[in-house]
């Protein structure tokens, strides 16, 4: 095999030549050249091995689809190196191979090949139990595929979006017309061909066929309206058009995701041949007659000296003609028309040498190339709902039911010559584009927010298309003998006709039972054969057997492509820098990163309990709430009551689902008339926001509330601390006199000279304080003048660390950490906030029902009997002397104030009364005693600190 | 405590005794059942190989009888491992298994095949861990291997609470004997090296739950293992087949159908069928079957999709799921990564993928290896999940006599189908419910006992 001199329909440069090595062997090529046709043309037939009787193999389909041609480029597994083009430099090498291409010693499973029958593996293996394991990493290692590299960096994959009138899939003659007829009617159209040249099928045709494809391609380029896409492939369609593409020609990425709403789609992907099954079909130098006509018109390159032609069509009959003028001899041209076949492809494992005919004759030859008809790669129509139904005549599939916003056009739609494709292309455009018209009115008078739609919607335009015809072609599926059906599976029909006799006889079945048409190519070459072939098996016609759902994508599609650039912003407080500066060990809190602490969270809660502290809370989820009916709303929200909160008034309120488990908590401060400030947990705000967004939407849109969330819109700062009032007091004009200001009320006014701030007497650490809510453009600035007025008075900031020891010494309960997807409010001990003589509220039914029952576990709080030994969170209570589980350790510290181990925990009603003894089993298994505490609170029970 | 039989011969059916085929005749048909099909093994491969014969069918094609003792709804892993069990354990064996396409076209066909039994309550390790029991001996038990792959299940945590859940768990798994335990990221790095611990990621990994006996298996073996199981002792399955209603009397519904009504049979498209017990075993459809029987279910269907990329050498030794980046992954013995996500937000029976489920897929797979981005993507599509409000099944008997479910499966049904067939075939032999699936009740959304696995179970699969 070598390279052939120049042809007229070649697509290399031989101007630029290049060099890259295959299996460590340096070989040349031209620009223009694939891998494989480099390959084929520095005199190699061989490619790969095939997967499970790992057989020598050579090209089959010579492009995209050639099951025979994977291999690694470099750090790239799985290349389709009939497709993919050489680059100086590449590093090509065979996959699945060991030792090496030439000589491989699993082939030695070709020898055992009748008992490794599709699916033996369900046979076998199952005695001893035990060996499985082993057996399995030796199967294992038949796995297929390339090698991926964990050095491999996550390269450059942003995505784009386009949103074209009509999207042409397909730059082969029709789809190319339809951009034209598309375009010439003012559609904004974008072409997107597979291949890395716009003509499909006439690129190795004839002379005439490559000046119409060159004609049609000139034009398309030109067209202002076309954008066109070369070695693209739309991979997927979705829901009401939304198309992905797989980019691969995008001059920094790899591979670039595109996302196209096109408001009309026009497929027009062509046929894939399809390949002959008898026996040894898949030696090397079997191959398709579009193989053959784009390894001599496309690369120059003569796949054999001597050929058997099989041919059942017009493309097959033209295949001769290439074949000889590149210097092949035709040693015999067996047409299926009138009745020839063949029936097995004999010789060595490298290469067909002699071919047996249906008529009995026997002819040597290193080339035999079939031509027996094609499949309509019909996935995308799939996709949209169409099931393809099977034309006995024409001896293929044809779409059924198209939604209106897909056409279909070139061989997918019928047959004919190239002035009849591209006159049905190009009118195909015209209707697309007449129809993308109609959709983008439809569109404009359905979307709530768009400018009215001027006059009436029009309607659909006539579909005054001339169809394309459909040419007879005999049906050709399986010889005489038992061949290959899947190649990359190593399927045979043999393994077929064996599956369908013990009952895996319907398509999905059949399929999952041998894999055939599960491997890379997803069936484009595979399924119609197997369906024809379980057809024969079950006696029943092709129609009758049914073809099977295509899955998404059309084409494989990198992860790197799908995942594109990895987009996880972090959200950081107006304070972050001065964090930052000051040595914060950060923590990630959901979506946020905030200070854990500043060295030492012991000392921050001693500071806070004896002088002041400061603690950014800007994560706090914060939704102000606006309008007549905000308590309304609160009423449905929360548990307890909200009509009659005063203007200053601050409350607190559980939130539970319809299930009566606590789902949120916080505070609400009534700001002004109709204004209200609502806090939830970092954690639950965007949850919550939802939440009362759906009660508002789908239950009650008649009440006048108005939510917006703004928990970025203030930076909020806790001062907590005996010294806090006379902090606070330096900076604000509110006036903080006690009895003018109490605990559990809001405020707003001026801070640090900032106007437009709120303040509310609160305190999760237990201490007296304040929690400032700052417009965040000034949050950094509170917080330094904070600190700075308070340097006197012993100011330090305190990070989450010490506010979760803090809130432990007082016993309040974090929802998620003390409380879990089961916790009902009961358990919480906080019933007095139940109302059930309220109209309604969410979970109300639950809690009534609930409220009575004397079997929910209970949050209490829990001390180790040993005050130096601190149960890990999750530590599990059980029954003194056994396994059974009655509870467990939700919260544990060292607290510094009590120097002490304090914890929370839940535990079931028999262990929950105060004074009970409980069972802790720590990591190391070993048991310790504990006891359940009277309040919550492990320190200062009475609340008599923050009330000061 | 009535017992099938007692139930049976108490039966006012009158199709049931014209047909003549009580639960003792079935039972004595079980024991001189005369197919006695040959043996899958090595050696049988070899002789079938040699000889070039053929193997009998899996399983065998039947008319439709007019009556059954039990009908089955559903020919996934729990309909038909319910009926194996049935005709194994309980010698009955007057059993139709009936799918409205072929066996194995739900669920059952279409899930990732995640095993475990590191679950979080008491009540779920229980069940789930005689589950995974029943899949170890599985392929020796049905004699056709299911190639269950004990390659570990390790569960990520990347935030504090994540690694406090992972704790509880582990408690909870060591103090019932199954083999968990939280490991650290140096740890995660040796099991699986493609994953990326360091601390430079914007969800770093603080560490796992380890489970060294949880794994994969091959959910079609399974399917037709007990389905070959089933019709060698006699059971029919009966695929493209629908049932259209289900026929109930004396329930206080308008038409006879609901709480206090008896099932009298079904109706199908292949005709009517008289069945004293048809159990629903329909996961996706659940809610739909019945209604046909006037019994509400508190389940919601949404799809849950997953994919698979082309193969390459095997590089992930265990099974990887992360709650936080909503995804799991398992590389299988042919080299494809398989992924899987949580459900999708919206309730349909529409099992179409979605492109932007492979997009954040491929985003967060990417954030946990970043260096597989050159792998490609071949194959994406969707299943139906029966969700319940509580991450847990809906098993045994409902307010319609005769009328039992065995739905609620969720993303995590395919690992309880072994344990789940063989409770419910107990509950429908002895006719009361066994211990192991007591908790899972459908009266307990009445009592408002609900079981606490939303946290085990949401992505962990
Ligand atoms: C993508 C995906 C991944 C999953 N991953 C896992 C996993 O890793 N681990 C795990 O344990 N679980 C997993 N699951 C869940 C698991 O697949 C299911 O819970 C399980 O398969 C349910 O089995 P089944 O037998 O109850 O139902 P199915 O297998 O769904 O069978 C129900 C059957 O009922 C039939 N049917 C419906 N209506 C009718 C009717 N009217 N008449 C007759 N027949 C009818 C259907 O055709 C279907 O075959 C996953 C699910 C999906 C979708």
């Amino acid at each position: 095999m070598t390279r052939l001199p120049v042809q007229p329909g070649e697509v290399l440069d031989r101007t630029k030549s290049l060099s890259f090595e295959w299996n460590g062997e340096r070989l040349t090529a031209f620009e223009g050249d694939t891998i494989a046709s480099a390959i084929l043309a520095n005199g190699n037939r061989i490619l790969a091995r095939s997967m499970k009787y790992h057989r020598p193999r050579g090209l089959l389909t010579a492009d995209f689809w050639d099951p025979n041609a994977f291999v690694q480029v470099g750090d790239d597994p799985n290349v389709r190196s009939a497709h993919r083009l050489v680059e100086n430099g590449m590093d090509v090498s065979a996959q699945n191979v060991w030792p090496s291409l030439d000589y491989d010693i699993k082939a030695a499973n070709g020898v055992v090949g009748r008992f490794l029958t599709a699916g033996f593996y369900y046979k076998t293996f199952m005695k001893p139990a035990k060996l499985w394991p082993a057996y399995e990493k030796v199967l294992a290692q038949f796995a297929p595929g390339g090698k991926v590299d964990l050095t491999t960096p996550h390269m450059y994959h942003d995505k784009r979006y386009a949103h074209p009138d009509v999207l042409v899939a397909g730059g082969g003659p029709a789809g190319m017309a339809a951009a034209l007829g598309a375009a010439e009617s003012g559609a904004q159209v974008m072409l997107v061909e597979h291949n890395h040249h716009l003509g499909g099928s006439l690129l190795w045709g004839s002379d005439a066929d490559r000046a119409a494809a060159a004609e049609l391609a000139a034009a398309v380029t030109a067209h202002d309206n076309i954008e066109v896409l070369i070695n693209s492939t739309v991979t997927g369609r979705y829901e009401d058009n939304w198309c992905s593409i797989a980019q691969r020609s995008h001059h920094i990425a790899v591979e670039r995701l595109i996302k196209a709403r096109a408001k009309m789609l026009v497929v027009a992907p062509g046929l894939i041949e399809r390949p002959y099954v008898f026996a040894g079909n898949d030696k090397p130098g079997v191959m398709l007659s579009g193989a053959a006509q784009r390894l001599i018109n496309m690369y120059a390159v003569k796949p054999g000296q001597r050929a058997v032609v099989f041919t059942a069509n017009a493309h097959g009959d033209s295949t001769v003609a290439d074949l000889e003028r590149a210097g092949i001899d035709v040693a015999r041209v067996v047409d299926a028309r009138t009745g020839g076949n063949v029936v097995a492809a004999k010789g060595g494992s490298k290469s067909v040498e002699e071919v047996e005919l249906g008529d009995g004759t026997t002819v040597e030859a290193d080339l035999l190339i079939t031509a027996i008809g094609w499949t309509a790669p019909t996935s995308l129509l799939n996709l949209a709902g169409d099931r393809p139904q099977y034309d006995p005549a024409a001896a293929r599939f044809f779409s059924s039911q198209l939604p209106d916003n897909i056409l279909v056009t070139g061989g997918i739609a019928g047959d004919g010559t190239t002035d009849q494709l591209v006159a049905h292309g190009r009118s195909t455009g015209q209707h697309a584009a007449a129809r993308a018209e109609v959709v983008a009115a439809t569109l404009q008078k359905l979307t709530t927010r768009a400018a009215d739609y001027d006059g009436d919607v029009p309607s659909f335009p006539a579909d005054n298309r001339q169809p394309l015809g459909r040419d007879p072609h005999p049906e050709l599926f399986r010889s005489t003998t038992h061949g290959l059906v899947d190649y990359s599976e190593d399927v045979g029909s043999k393994d077929l006709f064996a599956a369908a006799k013990e009952g895996y006889d319907s398509v999905e079945l059949i399929k999952r039972f041998t894999t055939a048409t599960m491997g890379p190519a997803q069936g484009k070459l595979e399924t119609v054969n197997t369906v024809a072939v379980l057809a024969e098996a079950r006696g029943e016609t092709i129609a009758e057997v049914g073809t099977t759902v295509w899955r998404p994508p059309y084409a494989p599609i990198t992860l790197g492509a799908l995942g594109g650039r990895i987009f996880e912003p972090v959200r950081v407080s107006s304070i972050q820098p001065w964090h930052e500066a000051n040595r914060a060990t950060p923590i990630l809190a959901g979506q946020w990163v905030r200070p854990e602490h500043y060295g030492n969270p012991d000392a921050e809660v001693r500071n806070t309990r004896e002088n002041v502290g400061i603690i950014d809370v800007t994560p706090l989820g914060k939704l102000d709430l606006r309008g007549a009916d905000v308590p309304k709303l609160l009423s449905m929200l929360y548990t307890n009551k909200w009509m009659q909160l005063p203007v200053g008034g601050v409350r607190y309120g559980v939130m539970c689902a319809e299930d009566g488990v606590v789902m949120d908590d916080g505070v609400t401060g009534h700001i002004a008339d109709d204004h209200y400030i609502m806090t939830t947990t970092s954690s639950g705000a965007g949850g919550v926001w939802e939440w009362a967004e759906n009660w508002l939407q789908t239950e009650h849109p008649d009440w006048d509330v108005h939510i917006t969330p703004v928990t970025t819109a203030f930076t909020s700062i806790n001062v907590a601390g005996p010294k806090s009032r006379e902090l606070v007091a330096k900076l604000t004009d509110v006036d903080l006199d006690p009895e003018a200001f109490k605990y559990m009320q809001v405020r707003t006014g001026t801070i640090a000279g900032v106007e437009n701030c709120f303040m509310w007497r609160i305190g999760f650490t237990g201490e007296l304080s304040y929690e400032l809510h700052v417009p965040s453009g000034y949050g950094l600035h509170v917080w330094e003048t904070l600190l700075a007025e308070g340097a006197d008075l012993g100011i330090k900031a305190f990070g989450l660390e010490a506010q979760r020891i803090m809130r432990l010494e007082k016993g309040h309960f974090i929802v998620g950490q003390d409380t879990d997807g089961l916790t009902k409010m009961p358990s919480v001990g906080m019933n007095g906030l139940i109302k059930l003589d309220k109209d309604d509220f969410a979970g109300k039914a639950e809690l009534a029902d609930s409220i009575n029952r004397t079997d929910l576990p209970k949050v209490v709080a829990i001390q180790t009997t040993d005050p130096t030994i601190v149960p890990f969170e999750a530590s599990q209570i059980v029954r003194a002397g056994t396994n059974e589980i009655i509870g467990r350790i939700t919260s544990s510290r060292m607290s510094p104030t009590l120097n002490r181990s304090i914890c929370l925990g839940q535990v079931l009603p028999e262990a929950a009364e105060p004074g009970s003894t409980l069972t802790v089993v720590m990591t190391s298994g070993e048991r310790v005693t504990a006891k359940v505490m009277e309040h919550h609170a492990h320190y200062d029970p009475e609340g008599s600190r923050l009330r000061i | 405590m009535t017992t099938f039989r007692q139930f049976m011969s108490s039966s006012s059916l009158s199709t049931v005794k014209d047909a003549g085929t009580s639960a003792i005749d079935s039972l004595k048909k079980a024991k001189s059942d005369p197919s006695k099909p040959p043996r899958y093994s090595a050696a049988g491969l070899l002789v079938k190989g040699a000889k070039s014969e053929e193997w009998p069918r899996v399983w065998r094609e039947h008319d439709l009888k007019k009556s059954y003792d039990v009908v089955i709804i559903g020919g996934g892993v729990h309909g038909l491992a319910t009926a194996y069990y049935l005709a194994t354990n309980h010698g009955i064996t007057n059993v139709a298994v009936l799918d409205k396409a072929y066996l194995g076209s739900g669920g059952s066909g279409r899930n990732t095949a995640i095993v475990r039994s590191n679950y979080l309550t008491p009540e779920g390790v229980a069940f789930y861990d005689r589950s995974l029991s029943l899949y170890n001996t599985m392929s020796s038990d049905l004699n056709l291997n299911v190639m269950f792959s004990e390659r570990g299940h390790m569960t990520l945590a990347h935030t504090d609470s994540a690694l406090r859940t992972m704790r509880w768990r582990a408690e909870v798994n060591k103090l019932q004997n199954i083999n968990s335990s939280v490991i650290d990221p140096q740890e995660v790095k040796k099991l699986a090296p493609s994953l990326d611990v360091s601390p430079n990621t914007r969800y770093p990994i603080q560490g796992a739950l380890y489970h060294p006996p949880g794994g994969t298996i091959r959910h079609d073996a399974v399917v037709w293992g007990y389905a070959r199981g089933a019709d060698h002792r006699g059971v029919e399955m009966h695929q493209q087949t629908e049932v259209l209603d289900i026929m109930v009397e004396g329930g206080e519904g308008p038409d006879g159908k609901g709480r206090g009504g008896k099932v009298t049979g079904v109706k199908t498209n292949r005709g009517d069928i008289s069945a004293p017990i048809v159990v629903n075993c329909t996961a996706g459809w659940a809610t739909l079957i019945s209604d046909m029987a006037g019994v509400k279910l508190p389940i919601n269907t949404h799809p849950l999709q997953a994919a698979v990329t082309e193969p390459v050498k095997v590089f992930l030794p265990t099974v990887v799921v992360s709650g936080s980046l909503h995804v799991y992954v398992s590389q299988t013995d042919r080299g494809e990564l398989v992924f899987g996500a949580s459900v999708d937000p919206f309730a349909t029976y529409s099992m179409k993928g979605s492109l932007e489920f492979t997009e954040e897929l491929a985003g967060h797979v990417l954030e946990l290896m970043p260096n597989i981005g050159r792998m490609r993507l071949l194959r994406q599509w969707a299943g139906l999940c029966d969700m319940t409000p509580d991450y847990s099944p809906v098993m045994g008997f409902t307010p319609v006599e005769g009328f039992l479910c065995d739905v609620g499966w969720g993303t995590y049904g395919f690992k309880a189908g072994p344990v789940s067939g063989e409770q419910m075939a107990e509950c429908i032999a002895t006719q009361a419910v066994p211990k192991l699936i007591a908790p899972f009740e459908l009266a307990r959304f009445e009592r408002g006992d609900l079981v606490g696995e939303k946290g085990a179970a949401a992505v962990g699969h």
